[in-house]
């Protein structure tokens, strides 16, 4: 049915359903709609620019850094610039990157359901995100902020009022995460269609729905943080603060609480992108699929139990010291778990390169460098040497970008077809490509030796000995931001004149290719049975698995 | 003498902890590289051997799960195993020895204040410490979060204000103040060490002679001169900002001192008699002081440049914000933002130093001065030069 969809030309009438794009116009239809593919695509765009905005800073921060001294801006306006970045990055990109945006447009479509639980309050999350991102906009602007992300105490109490807009915004921002999490528990349990058994749910679902539990459970410790800060800056309540009775190693036990679950909220949707992506290039099921879904709901739930791996330093007692260094080396054997599966299931594959395989071979190798250097900072000993040190910069941006910004990478050029309907340039999307992935290494590996050598993270200047690093750093930056900028060129050129795409042009298997492209208004015109597992391409029909590609029909007939 | 020599990913080890420390440090890269070129070279074979071929199929995957859970649960062992040393040798950093010769060290944006033992204050951001000797830091802050940093002896530990916290080391190098490690700039004195702020010192010796009482050489040109010696590296690792809006000189220009950034302090390893001479004889008045007609204003004023007084007090009788400028001040009847008033004499000035806050002059705003907590000789340094300022009627 899917197929034959899929292939239709869509009829220019009014109020067509077929497409989700064209079934009604106007901005109320999106201000207003209840499709959560369309509130994918709203959130796909602020994310975007967001990103857009935070690498713009870091660019900037990179090349202050590119000599020591002063070379661009005053030491005051480069903490800024590193503290918007990372909030930013933080806040208002990652964390709604791929539950939001992707997450939203596809979770239901892989469940055959018409749409998220609840819809209205989708829509919801979507305002308050947008009113989060209002606030924050209106710190930066109204104010000085250079608390760096964390907004530790007392500094933070003692910083510009302009912190309470902020905090404030990442408090509603916390809202919308909550409630996007709540969704997609209720939807994936509730609505999935029939034949759909949690043993088949596509991994990308399980990861997403790892990633709500955590976002329902430790949002409300962040909100509550900030909200106790918030309380202390106005009432001067002492929480946190000494001069006032307060105790500023508490702050980090809260913001922590939250932080580093909030770690697993953004790799976790990373590496569910990366099960679609390498089960679709290698046409194989991921091997150990019930490992790799259990390993994400035990990443979800040891991720609360390691907060104080953040403060080996702080003056903690050396107790929980050795009970958090412990529990941490326990997160590292979901990971290494998922990264042994997924190179397994490359093995007596069928693979292809498409962009999309690119970026998650690109993740594999990033990830696995990430979570290898975390192991050093889990080992008390050398943490102590490493901590808050570029060593522990260049660890969380091989995680955060090299993990998560890949995955999502790899997720939009994987879907980007079935959510615009349109093929983009793939010799040019490789070129981005290639640039991010070497751009990206040279940015950080010499962040790696400067760490290791002492150099101290969040500084402004430098002693001349860590320049020629500094320079290398900055330089791997640049190629890196020229990389986005051939990835924007790719995807517009895509908007305005790419070729039309099939409903099918990676021959996935996965149900979210079964339906038309773009998809149906309602997804499917007909709720879908399920009869095999997203990854069983022995079990699908060769009509479904090649559509896309007639030159590989054709090959196929030609040999039968 | 031979150096420790740092490698490419680690500074030279300095402190008894360092070589264990780096032990764990090459063990777990080993261990990553293994793992890492495993993962890698069999996703290379595998992406190669695997690529996609006309007419050739993918195998639908099995099950496996003597692997799933041999490589679940083989690298717990590894893991545990790392935890077991890395914990041992945090043990061994947590717990100072009995007979350790302590030292408070006060953090403050953006200075490190060093008190020794028989409460002798060091000048700010200098810090000397004995050889051979393990020495615990008693530390404390009196504003924001700061954290106390040495690479070279691979400690780290945050100063919390409301709260003490404490680290202990044994360097096992000395830093000789001597010609040899003079330096220009930081490039001179190599990872781990930093080229540490100008010192005056009197024309042909070294900063060692002096310590130890030296005199000039006969035949030593008259005066003194400026001089840059290798120190070890001191930072501050937890964040703690910058002034609003003000350019700062770099490091390359001497700009200590001024932000979270440049919140450093030059580390010296004396000789166990060196130190004990230091601790007998307290911060000395500075050497180009020695023939001044009043070595006390000559101390004053060095200290009035040295300590950043100079930021916002102005000696010339002009400039008045943000802070009182001190000529015409001594012995002048000064109002209180309170409306109380008092004559500046000796105990007024202490107060302003010791505690700023206390009392504020009408007119001026309470900023935020740091508590320095000068010695009575230096304070009585001040005291005179302040004095000085103000010429007798």
């Amino acid at each position: 049915m899917a197929v034959e969809a899929g292939t239709a030309a869509p009829a220019a009438v009014e109020n067509d359903e077929s497409n989700y794009l064209t079934a009604k116009s106007g901005l109320k239809s999106w201000a207003l709609t209840v499709d959560h593919k369309r509130i994918g695509v709203m959130y796909l765009v602020s994310v975007i620019v967001a990103m857009f905005l935070g690498g713009i800073m870091a660019l900037l921060v990179r090349a202050e850094l590119m000599f020591a001294g002063e070379t661009l801006m005053e030491a005051d306006t480069y903490n800024q610039l590193f503290t918007l970045h990372g909030a930013i990055m933080v806040f208002l990109f990652i964390i709604p990157s791929i539950p939001a945006a992707l997450g939203n447009f596809f979770l239901p479509i892989m469940l055959g359901a018409k749409d998220v639980a609840f819809p209205k309050l989708n829509l919801g999350s979507f305002y308050i995100y947008v009113i989060g991102t209002v606030f924050t906009l209106i710190a930066i602007v109204a104010g000085r902020i250079d608390t760096g992300w964390t907004f530790y105490t007392p500094y933070s109490s003692r910083a510009d009022n302009a912190v309470i807009w902020m905090t404030l915004g990442v408090f509603i921002l916390g809202f919308s995460s909550i409630l996007t999490g709540l969704n997609f528990i209720a939807t994936t349990h509730k609505m999935r269609a029939p034949g759909l058994s949690w043993t088949r749910l596509p991994l990308f679902v399980w990861g997403i729905y790892a990633t709500s539990v955590i976002q329902v459970l430790a949002t409300p410790v962040l909100a509550i943080t900030l909200l106790l800060l918030i309380m202390e800056k106005t009432l001067t309540i002492g929480i946190f603060d000494p001069a006032l009775g307060g105790d500023p190693v508490l702050f980090q036990h809260f913001f922590w609480f939250y932080s580093h679950p909030a770690v697993y909220i953004m790799i976790l949707p990373g590496m569910a992108v990366i099960n679609e992506v390498i089960a679709t290039f290698s046409r194989r099921k991921i091997f150990g699929y019930m490992f790799v879904a259990m390993s994400s709901v035990a990443l979800a739930l040891l991720g609360f139990l390691v907060w104080g791996h953040h403060m080996f330093t702080s003056g903690m007692s050396e107790y929980s010291t050795m009970i958090f260094s412990a529990l941490t080396f326990l997160v590292a054997i979901p990971s290494g778990v998922k990264v042994f599966n997924w190179v397994a299931t490359l093995y007596q594959g069928s693979i292809s390169f498409e962009t999309p395989m690119l970026y998650a071979i690109g993740f594999l190798i990033l990830f696995t460098i990430g979570g290898l250097t975390g192991l050093f900072l889990g080992i008390l000993s050398v943490d102590i040497h490493l901590h808050d040190t570029y060593f522990v910069v260049a660890h969380f941006h091989y995680v955060m970008v090299g993990g998560t910004v890949f995955g999502f990478l790899s997720g939009m050029h994987y879907w980007w077809p079935k959510m615009t309907g349109k093929l983009y340039n793939e010799g040019l999307a490789r070129v981005a490509f290639g640039l991010i992935f070497l751009g990206f290494n040279i940015t950080f590996l010499s962040q790696f030796i400067m760490g290791s050598q002492g150099m101290p993270r969040r500084y402004y200047d430098y002693l001349d000995q860590f320049q020629p690093l500094h320079m290398t750093s900055s330089g791997g930056a640049f190629v890196l931001g020229f990389g986005f900028l051939v990835l924007a060129v790719v995807f517009i050129q895509s908007m305005i004149s790419g070729a039309k795409a099939p409903a099918n042009p990676w021959g996935s298997a996965g149900f979210e290719w079964m339906t038309t492209t773009p998809p149906h208004a309602h997804n499917f015109e007909t709720t879908p049975v399920i009869t095999r597992g997203p990854y069983d391409y022995h079990l699908a029909s060769e009509e479904e698995l090649f559509d896309g590609f007639p030159e590989d029909r054709a090959a196929q007939g030609a040999k039968a | 003498m031979t150096e420790p020599q740092g490698t490419i990913q680690l500074p030279p080890q300095l402190s008894t902890i360092a070589p264990e420390v780096d032990a764990m440090y090459y063990a777990i890269y080993w261990i990553s590289v293994a793992f890492a070129v495993a993962i890698f070279v069999a996703m290379g074979i595998f992406l190669y051997q695997y690529r996609r071929q006309p007419g050739r199929k993918a195998k639908p995957t099995g099950h496996n799960t003597f692997l799933e859970v041999f490589w679940t649960f083989t690298p717990l062992l590894l893991l545990l195993w790392l935890f077991v040393e890395g914990f041992e040798g945090y043990v061994k950093m947590s717990v100072a020895p009995e007979d350790s010769v302590e030292i408070r060290v006060r953090g403050m944006q953006w200075n490190w204040e060093f008190e020794h033992q028989g409460g002798v204050i060091d000048d700010l951001n200098r810090m000397k410490v004995p050889v051979d000797t393990p020495v615990k830091l008693v530390m404390s802050s009196s504003d924001v979060l700061h954290s106390f940093f040495v690479p070279g002896f691979r400690v780290k530990r945050d100063v919390v204000p409301g709260m003490y916290t404490s680290l202990w080391f044994e360097a096992t190098t000395p830093t000789p103040f001597t010609s040899e490690t003079e330096c220009q700039s930081d490039n001179d004195c190599g990872s781990g060490y930093h080229c540490g702020q100008p010192r005056e010192i009197p024309n042909g010796m070294n900063a060692d002679e002096l310590l130890m009482g030296g005199a000039p050489p006969e035949g030593a040109p008259e005066g003194t001169r400026e001089v840059r010696y290798c120190s070890v590296s001191v930072f501050c690792t937890e964040y703690c900002g910058a002034p609003e809006g003000i350019t700062l000189s770099a490091f390359s220009e001497g700009g200590y001192n001024s932000n979270h950034a440049t919140m450093m302090a030059d580390l010296r390893v004396l000789p166990v008699e060196g130190y004990d001479r230091f601790l007998e004889v307290g911060p000395p008045p500075p050497p180009e002081c020695a023939g001044a007609e009043d070595v006390n204003v000559c101390w004053g004023q060095s200290i009035y440049q040295g300590s950043g007084c100079i930021g916002c007090h102005g000696n010339d009788g002009v400039r008045q914000q943000p802070a009182p400028n001190w000529v015409g001040l001594w012995g002048a009847v000064r109002p209180f933002t309170d409306g109380s008033e008092r004559v500046a004499d000796e105990n007024y000035i202490r107060q302003s130093v010791l505690q700023p806050q206390s009392q504020i002059v009408a007119g001026y705003a309470a900023v935020n001065m740091p508590v320095y907590r000068f010695s009575d000789r230096q304070l009585d340094a001040v005291i005179a030069y302040i004095r000085s300022l103000t010429p007798d009627e």
